[in-house]
């Protein structure tokens, strides 16, 4: 009698509990800039970000990472993979806008391998960005290079 | 009696030495130095002004004499002064008070200025952020700016474009070489931080010196450029030296180097027998700060290694000690023949 009320509270009351919180758990990402700013929006899937990150005080740069193109919500990616440089990616994006390069940010805090993102960019980087760029894929692809505007983070 | 005295000859000295300090290779070397070189026309640099506190521009002889302040204004910052090739104009830039000079962003932040040679009769150029980066042409009558759009021509009389080029990844510091066939500047090349030359009629571009390289300028013969580097292999961060190649990116020479010292600012007297730079201990220059000391040395003692400086000795065991010149605290230096401070 008491496993099958212990069978019957699990069925109607912490199955239930466990749905409601992982549906709470999702995020697509969504927010005023990045479903505004820039030509183009996507929720993509970061594959690589090559070479160290890195933190130097003195010393402004975008990093390029690549990117696995998983929707596209405005513009038009001709790629499933894309090449995107993200300004000093050591600092969250909501205190990564400068002098610089004015209006970027999101919600993003850290970046790692493996994290889905929604992201709004324009493309070429050179014709929004003027600074130091850290390519390694340079010479391996003529790809056009998208520059991150705003970067939240995605939970699926 | 005595404290008299000694008092009298300091104020005595306070008035007639020249606002120069001798570092290296011996006082007497670098007397000899000064003496040559203080007739040589004149230098323009920015500084912090000791009277209003803000980023003045000073003339001063280039062994630190006759040092006035030619602009002195409480309510503005100035910086990156540039004589026109014949010395006769000042090109500036303008910055609101209080605004801190980014070692890699001046040349975007503030208003163009252009003034006679002494600084007298300044006349803002646009609004503020307009014709970033701005270089004299040849004959003056020109300014190259370096642009998201590209590399612009604007004829100073009229303001218009005269004519675009595509930047190619160079992103800051461009300065038009003196026959005005080039330009030099900074770029993502095949990585960031590379010195660069472009043709200034096709855009061609070829690499001069790769990896952590920046702030480059041109020797008066327009082939040859000079620029601080801070090349790889150094212990931890490493310092920042002065080096010069060809055009093309050949015969890359260290000029001076110094280990505890990040050297900027280079710049050649207009017959190229001397040099000018900073010597800084932190890196970047100190633009943010209040600069650093400005120093001369005769090119025909390049290379030179300052200090004990043992890694780089290792590195450059034909380097000598030169005489150094080292003058008041400043940013940016940039030296003419023309008698533009004569009064």
């Amino acid at each position: 009698m008491r496993h099958r009320m212990a069978r019957m509270c699990c069925a109607f009351v912490v199955v239930p509990m466990l749905c409601a919180s992982c549906a709470k758990k999702t995020d697509p990402g969504v927010d005023a800039q990045v479903t505004s700013l820039g030509s183009v929006e996507v929720t993509a899937e970061l594959l690589e970000i090559p070479g160290e990150v890195r933190n130097d005080p003195l010393y402004d740069y975008a990093h390029v990472m690549k990117y696995k193109v998983l929707t596209v919500h405005r513009g038009q990616v001709d790629k499933d993979v894309i090449y995107v440089g993200q300004y000093n990616p050591a600092k969250p994006r909501d205190a990564a806008a400068d002098a610089r390069v004015g209006q970027i940010g999101g919600n993003l805090k850290q970046f790692r391998v493996g994290d889905v993102h929604r992201l709004a960019m324009e493309v070429p980087i050179d014709d929004y960005y003027m600074g130091g760029i850290i390519n390694k894929y340079f010479g391996q692809t003529e790809d056009p290079v998208y520059w991150a505007l705003w970067t939240n983070r995605v939970v699926r | 009696m005595v404290v008299k005295r000694i008092v009298l000859l300091f104020a005595v000295a306070q008035v007639v030495l020249p606002a120069s300090v001798a570092f290296a290779a011996g006082d007497a070397g670098v007397a000899e130095l000064a003496a040559e070189v203080g007739s040589k026309g004149w230098i323009v640099y920015a500084a912090r002004s000791s009277e209003n506190g803000t980023w003045d521009l000073f003339l001063m002889r280039p062994d630190g004499s006759q040092r006035r302040n030619i602009t002195n204004t409480p309510d503005h910052e100035e910086g990156g002064p540039r004589f026109s090739p014949d010395g006769r104009r000042l090109l500036y830039r303008r910055f609101a008070k209080g605004t801190v000079i980014h070692h890699d962003l001046w040349g975007f932040q503030g208003e163009l200025m252009i003034a006679a040679g002494d600084g007298s009769a300044p006349v803002q150029v646009g609004a503020d952020k307009e014709y970033p980066w701005a270089s004299w042409s040849p004959d003056g009558t020109q300014i190259a700016c370096l642009t998201m759009k590209g590399i612009q021509i604007v004829d100073l009389d009229t303001k218009e474009m005269v004519r675009q080029l595509p930047r190619k990844g160079i992103y800051q510091q461009l300065f038009w070489s003196p026959d005005g066939r080039w330009f030099c500047g900074v770029a993502n090349a095949r990585i960031m931080w590379t010195v660069v030359r472009m043709n200034a009629e096709t855009g061609e571009l070829n690499i001069v010196q790769e990896f952590q390289s920046c702030t480059p300028d041109w020797f008066p013969d327009s082939k040859h450029i000079i620029y601080p580097s801070r090349p790889a292999g150094q212990k931890g961060y490493g310092f920042t030296q002065l080096w010069m190649s060809d055009g093309e990116g050949g015969g890359a020479k260290m000029i001076y180097g110094e280990d505890g010292y990040h050297i900027y600012g280079g710049a050649l007297s207009p017959d190229a027998k001397y040099v000018l730079f900073t010597r800084c201990a932190q890196d970047g220059g100190g633009s943010e700060g209040a600069g650093a000391p400005i120093c001369v040395m005769r090119m025909a003692d390049a290379p030179a290694i300052a200090g004990p400086s043992p890694d780089l000795r290792k590195v450059h065991p034909d380097a000598k000690e030169a005489p150094v010149l080292q003058l008041v605290d400043g940013w940016e230096p940039c030296w003419t023949y023309a008698d533009v401070g004569a009064k």
